[in-house]
């Protein structure tokens, strides 16, 4: 049961904050988003994103609320909190440093 | 930050909580709207819908596992856990009610047990002050050699208070005494319990009394000018039907209006254990109630009668106050040699105040207490002996269980929920128990009219106690089994049912546990047999005195100072009353006395130096206890006067000094010779000599466990003394002297208060029957309960080890063990046990033993008599239990018990 392009511990968490911070959705169109956002390469198993997102939602970070779809049938939707806007700007930061010193590494041309 | 964290949190955890099954759909509600699309997609895209359904499921990677991984999220998964292994333990309980029942019975007792001298210990020891704040409250005492909680004199009150920087305030308190109250003029006065304290003794500890007022500064300064009173609350319900028009109001306190200013806090019940006053006057009225007129109370630095209390400062430590007051004790012994010669002074906590050493009734609480954890740990061993047995019972299901996944810390977890939920149902139990036991204790009388009441009762303090010793026994009862059973073999503890592993180390626990079984209660019952005897050889010794008299005596009190006579009218008035009483038909004899023995009163102290003796370089003078007796007194109360005389008419006031000492002064002083003719001084050296005229024999003074001390009788006629108790000794029944008494009294002043009236032998049932009863009740309840529990759990853990083996003795028996083989391998497994056992709690016996001697009383050393009881016993018990199980399994032919599971 490998999965395909393991995301590296700790950026689901930061991928949901992000798609969540640009508007509240609910878990299938988060599915839907995550796929086209990273045009597939990131896949994240379905079974996995309900436990992080209640996750996240137990960490204060995201709320949900029952709302109406377009076609008028109820789903739980989640939105940012405060905290959680706050825990998005400090992992982006994390994630950006890492990301550049991971890059800088790479591209060392070997002696 | 954290709090808005929580802000979000909070709700969600109480929601997952209490609305367990909402949230439950609610998730399910949520999955499967996913599932649904992510149907409708692959349907969009082609596939049939059996494949689409399919799909998404593995999509999904096991639903039913990611509902728990969400659920775990939730962190509250300790909790609902929690609620299984309780349900699960009351459904596993309810299987065997039997064995339930024992134990909750067994750890219901022990924990009742507790909570008796709990309650007792709490209230002598640990209780704060009922006033605000009161760590911050110490206690001031004077220290001599002979005394390290001495008293304080007036002066030295007014100077630590004007002097010692570390205080919110110095307050001080004469003894509670004796008033006598009416509340009008005319009636005839009541004794009532007043105290004399210092004018901002309420506003330091915080009472300030909130119906009127508390005393004014200015209200403890001129000596008399004052008479203000403040109610103690209990006194103003009783008294006063709580009513609030008594402000403003006179009352009348040893001859003298006063006027009610306040009563004190319903919550204020007074800084001592005992003792509630129902009056408190400013120190200043203190003329009005000295026991002693010839003292200046407010002058005589050496007139040590006050308590001196004191609230520290914020952020003052009592070493500081310790060290600032030894530095102004040092300036008293400069300045006042004469006074405080090697006297110091120290701060003293409340703690420290009240575990005394010469105050033997928080002694009894702690030693009752060790006595009844000794139950406790009994009762215990008890649970814990049959919860392992049904552990190994239990193996094959606790075996499945670790085979299919079950953590061994999780199955732990569920074994000790079970020993939870019945150590609480036993400490429910026991709460019922020591409610009882505690109502038992505080019904107990104490025959005084002075505002005594036991404090013993079941409060928060005792609740949380009782509640904290069932949850530590269920981890002492639970924890070995189920260590125990869920570290096992799992192909052995599948197989078999209920199957002993081979090896020592199972068995080890259990042979551990009948060890602590015997010794246990050998200690038990050693010491509780050593009290029993203790206070029975305490009390034999020296009240034979009483035997003959005590129910031919009839006694009453007299103050003639509360109906304001003088010193030469009170003397007078006794001397009257004396002939008049005498001539009395029935009256056999009659006597003065301050204090009779075992007399409820404390005792005055004398301070001497005997001539001839070699003073010890650094003391001035001896103290021993005195009384004031007349002529009569030795007839009346049958004290035998060994050698010398007693108190004759002619010892007048004009005439030399005499004194009678008991056969234990003489001895101590004079070992080699005899007291009679000797002389001693009083206070010092120089002091006026008074010469010893006889040696009485020593009896029982303060109470019957007394150990013999020095006694030193005065006569009345050289001592007047006002408040004085009549002795009179009837031929026939002392109740029917009582009218006729009352008729002599009001005949010579119709307005003379007689209080405490009653027979001597009530004082004497109080003082060396009932007290001592009690004690010996309550050490001989645990030694019983402790022993029975031990009995019965010997039994049962016993049989149980030899049942354990029935196959064992199968196998002996068929390759051709004989049945007398297999009785004495079984039993003399046990007699090892037993002798273990014996030798430790021996060893216990014998160190409780010297702990409770030197505390309490000497009643000799180890006490064998128990030991050859009890041994014997315990040896019986432990042989049949392995006797009767064994001869079972030797009776049964080899072929069936090797079956046998």
């Amino acid at each position: 049961m490998s999965k395909p392009a393991d995301l590296v511990q700790g950026t689901l968490d930061l991928l949901l904050l992000k798609i969540l911070a640009l508007q509240p959705l609910h878990g299938w169109a988060i599915s839907l988003r995550l796929r086209s956002l990273s045009s597939d390469v990131l896949q994240v198993s379905e079974g996995s994103l309900y436990p992080a997102l209640h996750k996240l939602e137990q960490e204060g970070w995201i709320k949900a609320e029952w709302k109406q779809t377009e076609n008028n049938r109820r789903a739980k939707f989640y939105s940012l909190t405060r905290l959680g806007r706050a825990e998005l700007e400090s992992e982006t930061a994390n994630w950006q440093r890492l990301s550049s010193a991971i890059s800088h590494v790479v591209q060392l041309s070997e002696a | 930050m954290r709090m808005e964290h929580w802000w979000f949190t909070a709700p969600l955890r109480l929601k997952s909580i209490f609305r367990r099954r909402r949230v439950e759909s609610e998730l399910d509600q949520e999955l499967q709207f996913h599932l649904e699309h992510k149907i409708e997609e692959g349907i969009a895209e082609g596939l049939s819908p059996e494949e689409a359904r399919y799909r998404a499921m593995r999509a999904m990677g096991g639903l039913e596992q990611r509902k728990e991984e969400i659920r775990d999220a939730r962190h509250i998964h300790w909790l609902t856990d929690f609620v299984d292994d309780l349900r699960y333990a009351i459904r596993s309980l309810r299987r065997t009610p039997g064995l339930t029942a024992f134990v909750v019975v067994t750890i219901a007792l022990g924990i009742g047990m507790t909570a008796t001298p709990f309650s007792m210990l709490d209230a002598l020891i640990f209780r704060p002050y009922p006033v605000p704040h009161p760590k911050d409250v110490v206690t001031l005492v004077s220290t001599s050699r002979d005394n390290a909680f001495d008293s304080f004199s007036y002066r030295e009150y007014l100077d630590i208070r004007d002097h010692a920087k570390s205080y919110e305030g110095v307050i001080a308190n004469a003894p509670l005494m004796g008033v006598g109250f009416s509340s009008e003029p005319r009636a005839t006065p009541l004794v009532r319990g007043g105290m004399l304290v210092s004018g901002n003794y309420f506003r330091v500890l915080g009472a300030e009394p909130r119906l009127g007022r508390g005393f004014r500064a200015d209200e403890d300064r001129a000596p008399g000018r004052d008479a203000v009173v403040v109610l103690g609350p209990d006194f103003w319900k009783n008294e006063f039907g709580s009513d609030p028009s008594v402000i403003g109001r006179t009352i009348r306190l040893n001859g003298r209006d006063f006027t009610v200013i306040g009563v004190a806090p319903a919550t204020f019940t007074g800084m001592f254990i005992f003792s509630r006053p129902d009056l408190y006057v400013p120190l200043a009225m203190a003329p009005l109630f000295s026991t002693n007129p010839k003292k200046n109370f407010f002058l005589d630095r050496g007139d040590r009668e006050l308590t001196v209390r004191a609230r520290l400062k914020p952020g003052t430590t009592v070493r500081e106050a310790r060290n600032e007051l030894a530095l102004l004790a040092r300036d008293f012994e400069r300045e006042y040699p004469k006074f405080n010669r090697d006297r110091g002074a120290a701060v003293r906590t409340q703690f420290e105040m009240r575990t005394r050493d010469d105050d033997g009734n928080w002694k009894f609480g702690v030693i009752f207490t060790i006595l009844a954890l000794a139950v406790l740990l009994v009762a215990c061993t008890n649970a814990a002996g049959l919860l392992l047995s049904r552990a190994r019972t239990r193996t094959r299901e606790i075996a499945v269980r670790l085979a299919i996944g079950a953590g061994r810390f999780r199955l732990i977890r569920l074994l000790l929920t079970e020993s939870l939920v019945l150590a609480l149902l036993g400490g429910l139990g026991g709460i019922a128990v020591g409610y009882a036991g505690i109502t038992l204790l505080s019904r107990f009388q104490i025959p005084t009219e002075l505002p005594v009441k036991l404090p013993f009762r079941m409060d928060t303090h005792v609740l949380l106690a009782s509640l904290a010793f069932s949850v530590l026994s269920a981890l002492f009862c639970g924890l070995a089994p189920a260590l125990q059973s869920t570290r096992m073999d799992l192909v052995n503890g599948l197989k078999s049912g209920d199957g002993d592993e081979p090896g020592r180390k199972r068995l080890w626990g259990r042979n551990a546990l009948v060890v602590a079984q015997i010794a246990l209660s050998l200690m038990l019952l050693a010491a509780s047999f050593l009290m029993a005897r203790g206070f029975q050889r305490a009390i034999a010794m020296g009240t034979d005195f009483a035997k003959d008299v005590k129910d031919h005596l009839l006694m009453m009190r007299f103050d003639p100072r509360l109906v304001q006579y003088n010193e030469a009218q009170t003397q007078q008035f006794y001397k009257r009353l004396n002939e008049r009483v005498r001539q009395e038909p029935g009256v056999r004899s009659a006597a003065l006395t301050q204090n009779p023995p075992l007399g409820l009163d404390n005792f005055g102290a004398v301070s001497f130096v005997p001539e001839g003796f070699q003073m010890p370089r650094d003391r001035e003078s001896f103290t021993a206890d005195m009384d004031t007796i007349d002529e009569g007194f030795f007839e009346t109360m049958d004290v035998p006067v060994l050698r010398g005389r007693g108190f004759r008419a002619s010892d007048t006031a004009d005439a030399p000094l005499v004194a009678v000492v008991n056969e234990h002064f003489s001895k101590h002083y004079w070992p080699n010779g005899d007291a009679v003719g000797k002389r001693i001084r009083l206070d010092h050296a120089a002091g006026t000599p008074v010469e010893i005229v006889g040696v009485a024999q020593t009896i029982k003074y303060r109470d019957s466990f007394d150990k013999g001390i020095d006694f030193v009788y005065m006569p009345l006629a050289q001592h007047p003394v006002a408040r004085m108790i009549l002795l009179v000794r009837s031929n026939g029944d002392p109740l029917q002297l009582v009218e006729p008494m009352k008729d002599v009294v009001r005949r010579l002043d119709a307005n003379m208060p007689i209080s405490e009236m009653r027979t001597y032998s009530d004082l004497y049932r109080y003082a060396a029957v009932d007290g001592p009863g009690v004690a010996v009740k309550l050490v001989g309840t645990l030694g019983a309960v402790g022993l029975v529990l031990a009995i019965a759990g010997l039994y049962g853990l016993v049989s149980y080890n030899v049942t354990r083996r029935t196959r064992e003795i199968g196998i002996r028996m068929a390759i051709g063990a004989q049945p007398g083989d297999v009785l004495r391998l079984m039993m003399g497994k046990g007699l090892v046990l037993v002798g273990i056992g014996t030798v430790i709690g021996l060893t216990m016996g014998v160190a409780l033993e010297r702990l409770m001697n030197s505390m309490l009383f000497n009643a000799g050393g180890v006490d064998m008599l128990v030991y050859l009881v009890v041994v014997p016993a315990m040896v019986l018990v432990t042989m049949l239990a392995a006797y009767v199980p064994a001869r079972k399994a030797s009776r049964i032919p080899p072929t069936m018990a090797l079956r046998y599971e």
